[in-house]
């Protein structure tokens, strides 16, 4: 699941340059709007899954016109700031409408868990790995097989070149940030059940995928994927073999020595010129 | 003419600037403060405890309020659950608001920061809820710190009585959230289980906001523990529950009383049946007058139709007491001076026929809880709901 916010890292990063370090706070909003939705509203599930959808492909466009572009435009490295900021608006803006409570999202994979064995898991708790593998082979296929998708790659390639082939720049740097909060609001959707929603949900998850981005690369989506992986298993063989207490301790610790070792990250390509 | 009114005006100004404080100063409203969670996974402790406050403080007032016809006011801050944000607002209750005493809300970690403003600026301080061992036990002479409300030391004898005489358990797994409360109850569990020759058979802890509770349960589970003891808060308490069920162990499980603070119920749904955790007070069963009289007011003013619908009921339970016994203070004291209020704290003449309990001297120097084990009692979550346990 860190795999999947730590994507949008990527995206972004690959088209322009630029990140959305809200990232943890379109997961938080992604989970706010479906309860909002969903659980208030008592519209249907897909139905409020498309408007989950749509409203953070809206909040993704917002952060790139407003914290984004006008520093992008003149080099200035102060967007990452901006989105920090944004991020915290949208935190407390959820509080004012969403209240600071924690509150159960229901699902029907979360009624009772399936036992394998003594031990046990939620269906939930499958899904959130199978989707997430899916959407980012979703995401894959977009840029390499639609001519949308390789508007964005060539961008990413060579924004110069690009622009002279007719690409609309701003256009494609604002769909990656749309396509990157619509990810993280997915992973909202899918951890909400689990997580129960709250305005603060997002924060250390969007500091978690980063880390993962750090590792894997942020120029690489494979790499990603495959920190995200192993992240998640290294938190959970400390929490389950040494002790919760050093969860953070190990996994924050890892990337330290990860970005010593290669400051690349694992899979990330070794960068011609530094920026 | 014109010259004579604008005379006038003047002495007329100058006559109500005078008179004006000495007229307040009779009638001036005693400001009472409340410092709680009022937001947050554990709002609904705060919400208890202004309503206790708001209820007594009503009743005082409709006999005529304190000091000869001075009425009470409350005066609510969100501490959020926040130590920092706890320190600012007992500053800001005191210094610009002038209360001449302070109630805490849910978080030990919240009213362990505040101790030494108390100390400092001289004012009382009330515990309505949290229950940290060291919060009345803390070091401070005078001691300005007085709690109605469960103490943890006193608790986790109580647990561990129970866990022991009457659910006849000998291997207690204790569950403890990883804070100053986890910690003040490790003491306490492991003092008290070991008085009866029983040691647990695994500590575990957890933080804030942690998802999964599996690792931790599944320790205590191949230690063989044939008992939960859990310090929890609701948001937590509920993830232990959801793990507990992953695991598909059904051992027994008794809790502080953390977990009846927030949406527990609806945080867990059925899995909450049958955790059985530890109340001051339950508006349960047969009620005394003033058990009567507040289910009345939470009837009319707070659409509270059955005992079970009360949220969160030792929050408003233990600030009703609390704010009757510091309204005796105020009047032995005859002042709103902290430090003369504290003095009458300690020494009340007057015997209080309260809600949990007729009080007689509730507080001495050395005693700054008014409640002990001897008046807890046991309940239990079903459907939704707190019902009591029937215990010998």
């Amino acid at each position: 699941m860190y795999g999947l916010v730590a994507l949008g890292y990527h995206i972004t990063w690959s088209t322009s340059r630029t990140m959305n370090f809200s990232q943890g706070h379109a997961v938080m909003a992604g989970a706010v709007v479906a309860y909002a939705v969903f659980v208030a509203l008592g519209w249907p599930f897909p139905l409020a899954l498309l408007v989950t959808l749509a409203a953070l492909a809206c909040f993704g466009a917002l952060v790139e016109r407003v914290a984004v572009r006008p520093f992008f435009l003149r080099a200035s490295p102060a967007w990452l700031l901006a989105t920090i900021a944004v991020g915290i608006i949208a935190e407390n803006v959820a509080q004012l409408t969403f209240g600071k409570d924690a509150r159960a999202f229901p699902s029907p994979l979360m009624q009772k868990p399936i036992m394998v064995g003594s031990a046990g898991f939620y269906a939930q708790e499958l899904l959130v790995p199978v989707a997430g593998l899916l959407l980012m082979g979703l995401v894959q296929l977009f840029y390499h097989r639609t001519p949308y998708g390789k508007q964005l790659k060539a961008v990413a390639w060579n924004p110069e070149a690009a622009g002279l082939m007719g690409i609309n720049i701003p256009r494609a740097v604002m769909a990656s940030y749309a396509l990157s909060a619509v990810l993280a609001g997915v992973a909202g959707v899918l951890l909400a059940p689990l997580l129960n929603v709250s305005p603060q949900m997002g924060t250390i998850i969007g500091l978690k995928a980063f880390a993962v981005a750090i590792i894997g690369g942020l120029t690489s989506a494979p790499g990603i994927v495959v920190a995200g992986l192993g992240y998640g298993l290294v938190e959970s063989f400390t929490a389950g073999y040494i002790s919760t207490r050093a969860r953070e301790i190990v996994g924050f610790g890892l990337v330290i020595l990860v970005l010593v070792a290669r400051p690349w990250g694992l899979l990330g390509e070794k960068p011609s010129r530094r920026v | 003419m014109r010259r004579l009114s604008a005379m006038l005006t003047i002495l007329l100004a100058v006559a109500w600037t005078t008179a004006g404080p000495a007229l307040a100063q009779s009638k001036e409203p005693v400001k009472i403060g409340l410092s709680a969670a009022v937001s947050g996974g554990s709002a609904a402790s705060g919400e208890a405890i202004k309503r206790g406050l708001l209820i007594a403080i009503d009743e005082i007032n409709a006999k005529g309020g304190v000091l000869g016809g001075r009425k009470l006011e409350l005066v609510v801050r969100d501490d959020e659950g926040n130590p920092q944000k706890g320190v600012t607002i007992a500053r800001e209750l005191v210094e610009r608001e002038k209360v001449a005493a302070v109630f805490g809300g849910l978080h030990t970690t919240v009213a362990l920061a505040q101790v030494p403003v108390w100390h400092e600026l001289k004012t009382p301080y009330m515990g309505a809820w949290a229950a940290g061992t060291n919060v009345t036990r803390n070091g401070q002479t005078p001691n300005y710190v007085f709690r109605v409300s469960a103490n943890d030391d006193y608790v986790d004898r109580y647990l561990s009585r129970y866990a022991v005489d009457a659910l006849k358990k000998g291997k207690p797994g204790l569950l403890l959230e990883n804070t100053p409360w986890g910690q003040s109850n490790e003491t306490g569990l492991t003092k008290w289980f070991g008085e009866k020759g029983i040691k647990a058979v695994g500590v575990e802890r957890f933080n804030w906001n942690d998802p999964d509770m599996s690792p931790q349960l599944l320790r205590l589970k191949n230690a063989g523990a044939d008992l939960i003891v859990l310090v929890a808060n609701a948001p937590e308490g509920a993830q232990v529950l959801r793990s507990k069920a992953k695991l598909g162990w059904d051992t027994a499980m008794i809790s502080h009383w953390g977990i009846s603070g927030g949406r527990f119920a609806e945080l867990t749904g059925d899995l909450s049946d049958g955790v059985v955790f530890l109340q001051t007070y339950t508006f349960f069963g047969k009620q005394n007058e003033r058990g009567q009289y507040v289910l009345k007011v939470l009837r009319e003013k707070y659409a509270v139709k059955e005992p079970g619908d009360v949220i969160a009921p030792v929050g408003t339970a233990n600030a009703y007491d609390g704010m009757h016994l510091v309204a005796l203070a105020i009047d032995q004291a005859g002042s709103t001076d902290g430090a003369k209020v504290r003095d009458a704290l300690e020494s009340l003449r007057a015997e209080y026929k309260g809600l949990i309990k007729t009080y007689k001297r509730p507080f001495t120097a050395e005693q700054h809880d008014a409640l002990t084990d001897e008046d807890y009692v046991m309940v239990v979550w079903k459907g939704g709901k707190i019902v009591p346990v029937n215990m010998k």
